[in-house]
């Protein structure tokens, strides 16, 4: 981390409430799913961007970058946000989101986009690949950690737990994963779907470290992203889903529904007024 | 042709320390050296094909040349998103080597029949089939495959093929490899199904009559100039160990069709209609509409 902690967090919570502003905007405009996926998960990723992870637009071809992979592609929205407002690409670019020909997309992808390492949209991709990066890093001496970006509802998939067994394996102390814990899935509650809990034992008895907080304290997830440990670490952030819009928290129906512009400006004047 | 791949690739490996070799738990009594002379170049991920296959694509993100070896359809079918996805949408250097192509594993039954992974692969943008018809060939294209950068599937035999290259052939990306030259027909070809392809060849000369044979070792880059240049008079047959869905002879269709080519072909192919059937790849040839007397057939007078 460049700056103390305290200082990082002050601006990450800054770079949250502008994405924030900037997703409901994009989602409203292009009438796009996923607004509540993507204001789960942008704390998580404000505090990574705002610098938790060494990447920077300065930095961002550098051989020993931290790499931030967004498994979560539908949350799209949340990650291009954060990106732009930082200088990786032109803040113009949210303007087109999901517009025929526009080069940004309602899932991940790096075609074309500066400081997005690896397209996502099916689930349980992120995690092997990351692997395979911070694998390479340690076996040929290269520096830089691997952040895997996660929902909680892509822990049903295989290669997530084939994932935990080889990254165990192999003392990956270079790989992080975050999963953005919402316990809110495509249809229903993660437990009502497939039943998760005891989630932080299941890792733990994979042989991570594992954190479990909550996943919208800047402070909380830069120090445990900072805490360093001998193999690979999961942080469990506990969020909600729709965080920062009362009418959307909690909601299955905001894994699709875009807000129309009465709900858009109510959503937005709730952000700004958040302390 | 699996050892012939390994040892290629060791030799290759030992002066280009980026070349990697990760198995999917298999290889047993195959890739033991390579693991012993190069212990930072080989990892075994498991078995877990999904995940070796992104593994694979990451580490290969890194600057490396990822070879990923297993068998029949497990680094194919059992892991196609990831290589769609994770692979070629990323356009990473990975090489997808698979043994045991068309019946190799015979007795073992379907679940290791190789017949559809062609298919599989060629729909995939970005990917380099490659399927040599003997260890000659084999050398040659592993050789190309660890300097070329292209996601590719490497689809090998199994052990024990029959070299059918008399000289070492100037393979060039996208082209046949002609065998054997004649008037009277031609057969276009692909893999270890040459052995049975040149049996045919034989048989039909004792008759008088001398067909030429191509091996197609590019699938997924059939050429209209070496189609053209075939002699459409005669009959030209196409034979894979491989459905007809979506193998060779769909891509000399498909390039037949947008090419506006003149031709006409004859397809011998893998029956799909038995799948329990067991025994040795010969037999399963035999049953399966691959037999010598059968190819032979097409061009004797019927």
């Amino acid at each position: 981390m460049r700056y103390g902690l305290a200082k990082t967090a002050s601006d990450a919570e800054a770079l949250a409430k502008a994405a924030r502003i900037e997703i409901l905007k994009m989602t409203s405009r292009a009438q796009a799913s996923h607004v509540g996926s993507a204001l789960s998960v942008v704390d998580i990723l404000s505090s990574l961007y705002a610098g938790g992870a060494n990447i920077r637009n300065d930095n961002a071809d550098s051989v020993d970058r931290d790499i931030v992979l967004l498994s979560k592609g539908h949350a799209a929205s949340a990650l291009y946000s954060v990106l732009a407002i930082q200088g990786f690409f032109p803040l113009d670019y949210l303007q087109s989101y999901c517009e025929d020909g526009a080069i940004l997309g309602g899932h991940v992808t790096s075609t074309g986009v500066n400081g997005v390492e690896l397209s996502t949209g099916s689930l349980g991709h992120g995690l092997p690949y990351g692997i395979g990066i911070a694998l390479s890093r340690k076996l040929y001496g290269m520096e830089g950690n691997i952040f895997v970006v996660m929902s909680d509802g892509e822990c049903d998939e295989g290669t997530t737990w084939e994932s935990a067994l080889l990254a165990n394996h192999h003392k990956l102390n270079n790989l992080i994963v975050i999963i953005d814990r919402n316990r809110i899935q495509s249809l229903k509650d993660t437990e009502e779907t497939l039943r998760l809990e005891p989630f932080k034992d299941k890792w733990e008895a994979f042989g991570w470290k594992v954190h479990e907080l909550d996943g919208h304290n800047h402070l909380y997830l830069l120090a445990a992203i900072n805490e360093t440990c001998d193999g690979p670490k999961v942080i469990i952030a506990k969020t909600t889903k729709g965080s920062g819009v009362s009418f959307m928290e909690n909601s299955v129906l905001w894994h699709y529904r875009s807000p129309n512009s009465t709900e858009l400006d109510s959503a937005i004047d709730e952000v700004l007024a958040e302390k | 042709m699996r050892d012939t791949f390994v040892k290629t690739l060791l030799a290759e490996a030992k002066v280009d320390p980026n070349v990697v070799l990760i198995t999917g738990d298999l290889g047993f009594g195959v890739l033991e050296e390579f693991e012993k002379e190069l212990p930072s170049q080989f990892i075994n991920s498991g078995v877990a094909e999904q995940s070796m296959i992104g593994l694979a694509s990451g580490i290969a993100s890194t600057g490396k040349r990822v070879f990923v070896y297993s068998i029949g359809n497990f680094p194919t079918i059992r892991a196609l998103e990831q290589i769609r996805n994770d692979v070629c949408y990323m356009n990473n250097p990975v090489v997808i080597v698979a043994v045991g192509s068309g019946y190799s594993y015979g007795s073992h039954g379907y679940t290791h029949h190789a017949l559809e992974d062609i298919a599989a692969m060629r729909a995939l943008p970005n990917m380099n089939v490659v399927s040599p018809a003997d260890p000659v060939e084999t050398e040659v294209l592993t050789r190309f495959l660890v300097k070329d950068r292209s996601p590719s599937y490497l689809r090998l035999g199994r052990s024990g093929e029959k070299v059918l290259n008399r000289n070492i052939p100037d393979i060039v990306e996208g082209r046949f490899n002609r065998i054997f030259s004649g008037e009277d027909g031609v057969i276009l070809f692909t893999g270890s199904i040459g052995g049975n392809v040149i049996a045919a060849r034989e048989a039909l000369m004792s008759r008088g009559i001398e067909i030429s044979i191509y091996s197609v070792p590019f699938i997924s880059k059939i050429s209209a100039i070496d189609l053209q240049a075939l002699d459409n008079t005669k009959p030209i047959v196409v034979v894979e160990e491989h459905t007809i869905r979506g193998g060779l002879t769909s891509a000399v269709l498909e390039e037949i069709a947008l090419s506006r080519l003149e031709m006409r072909i004859i397809p011998v192919t893998a029956k799909q209609n038995n799948l329990g059937n067991i025994g040795n790849q010969s037999y399963l040839r035999d049953i399966n509409g691959l037999g010598v007397d059968l190819i032979a057939s097409y061009f004797l007078e019927r």
